[in-house]
């Protein structure tokens, strides 16, 4: 079963129910018509440079992977999301055909504290979860919104705690967008939907991957 | 979201004028115009509203000018942190710690620090929480670690830190060494010393507990009151991360639990260099994880 299928299926699940149906579609529907995509840094584009903490109290800087070669920057909402959590094992089943094309990978999330380092430990993940605080390279990235209303009052009414999590109460997701830089750190394939239950394919990223490292 | 409108709506709400706005941020007006437009359909309402010759922030406007700010600064330090990790600029960084809160929690984040910035200048003040928050204000210190219970000024922002336990400081030779943890009960007829720099322990428990233990007022260092209670004036209650000589035991209070949390204080909004950013992020990204 794909990753896509696993997300669909799980969508399908979770649509059936009314209220988390309306806060998905308007989700969806207000991050499609408001221009959040054409902002989204494309391929060519320099990625900025970054330095974030990781979950264990150090700083990863992005310059220092990029010297030892490619790397995937993949945004992700938070642990409490289940198709981060689908995302997150299919990227730690890949980890390793990532490594050994030379390559590494990042997972930036707006969570910060224990949320960020129970994405990293629930899933057994070898990459660094780097906690992007306060979105900041979300937004040099493009990939930064604000919550609509509906899905804000959905995810408060399961009570959870957005504001305690990213450590402010301005509500900001990024999309789960996938980044692949080159080695002089330039976005040479990406994926971005506004859709959230849409995700780059682990087969694309490493066919991306390969293509970059022996192009045509 | 874009970098740039979101550059453009921060300067626009500083100057109120677009002309100024667009001179600052080096664009042109129509673009500047068009920009904050574009941000506005994102936001789903007008952040500004001309009211004749003058330009003013909606209430929208206002509300998100706090957080766009935020994470307009968070783009800038994580490129900016980067950028001093290959310039390797002199910096500093100036941490207030309120009494009795050691530095043993934020020790990573400082070490963290100065492996990107070598020449990176490092002050430690500890001090009343209200000398601690005006040496904020008055850009004495650049953030500090303070207890929960302490009012702080609107323009601060705060994070939950850990929640600092409190010990029961004895010599190895007192008749309670041999217990693994104690309640109040044991502590009766005790003398607790307490100072301004125990972190209010005492105090906190001779509210909760009246009459169970003598208080004796001793202020002064740490050191010179671990001195006396080797040298057998009576029991401390200090917070467990205070690191103790081979001579002192700290035992944990079971009955009542006595904490305070600690919170990583700043000031709201105040462009910050490198070496504070990179701090403030570092602690952010390990609010509670050790010990809460």
């Amino acid at each position: 079963m794909s990753l896509q299928d696993k997300l669909d299926a799980e969508r399908n699940l979770r649509l059936v129910n009314e209220t988390v149906r309306a806060a998905y579609e308007e989700t969806v529907a207000t991050l499609s018509r408001n221009g959040l995509m054409p902002g989204v840094l494309v391929e060519e584009a320099p990625f900025p440079d970054f330095i974030l903490p990781n979950t264990e109290g150090r700083l990863v800087s992005l310059s220092a992977l990029l010297a030892r070669g490619p790397v995937i920057v993949q945004f992700f909402r938070g642990e409490w999301c289940p198709y981060c959590r689908l995302m997150l094992d299919a990227l730690v089943t890949l980890l390793p055909e990532i490594e050994a094309l030379g390559a590494s990978l990042v997972a930036l999330t707006p969570d910060t504290g224990l949320p960020a380092r129970d994405a990293k430990i629930n899933h057994g993940a070898a990459f660094e979860v780097l906690s992007d605080i306060d979105c900041g390279v979300g937004l040099a990235a493009g990939v930064v919104f604000r919550l609509p209303p509906l899905y804000k009052a959905r995810l408060q009414t399961v009570g959870l705690d957005v504001p305690g999590r990213h450590g402010n109460d301005a509500w900001f997701l990024p999309i789960p967008a996938t980044f692949l830089l080159d080695r002089e750190g330039r976005v040479a394939w990406r994926f971005a939907d506004v859709d959230f239950t849409r995700r780059a394919a682990p087969e694309r990223i490493v066919a991306a991957l390969r293509q970059l490292a022996a192009p045509d | 979201m874009e970098l740039t409108q979101v550059r453009y709506f921060v300067a626009l709400s500083r100057s109120l004028n677009f002309t100024r706005a667009a001179e600052a941020c080096n664009v042109t007006q129509p673009a500047l115009t068009r920009a904050i437009q574009r941000l506005e359909d994102e936001l789903g309402g007008p952040l500004l509203f001309r009211e004749r010759s003058t330009t003013q922030l909606t209430e929208l406007g206002r509300t998100m000018l706090p957080h766009l700010d935020a994470m307009l600064m968070a783009a800038d330090s994580a490129a900016a942190l980067a950028d001093a990790r290959r310039r390797q600029p002199i910096a500093s960084l100036k941490i207030g710690l309120a009494p009795g809160i050691g530095c043993g929690a934020i020790a990573f984040a400082v070490r963290e620090v100065a492996a990107i910035l070598p020449d990176l200048m490092i002050r430690l003040d500890e001090a009343a929480a209200a000398m601690l928050i005006e040496s904020m204000l008055t850009d004495m210190l650049d953030c500090a670690l303070l207890p929960e219970d302490c009012d702080l000024p609107d323009r601060f922002n705060h994070w939950p830190l850990y929640d600092d336990r409190a010990v029961a400081v004895l010599p190895v030779s007192h008749a309670l060494a041999e217990r693994t943890s104690l309640t109040a009960g044991d502590l009766h007829g005790e003398t607790l010393l307490h100072g301004e720099r125990c972190g209010g322990f005492a105090a906190l428990f001779d509210t909760m507990c009246q009459g169970q233990a003598r208080l004796r007022r001793c202020d002064g260092a740490i050191g010179h009151l671990l001195d006396l209670v080797h040298a057998g004036l009576g029991v401390a209650l200090l917070s467990e991360r205070i690191v103790l000589p081979a001579t002192l035991i700290g035992l944990p209070i079971t009955e009542p639990a006595l904490t305070r949390r600690v919170r990583l204080v700043a000031i709201a909004g105040r462009p910050q260099g490198a070496a504070v950013s990179g701090f403030v992020k570092l602690c952010r990204a390990r609010c509670g994880v050790d010990g809460r």
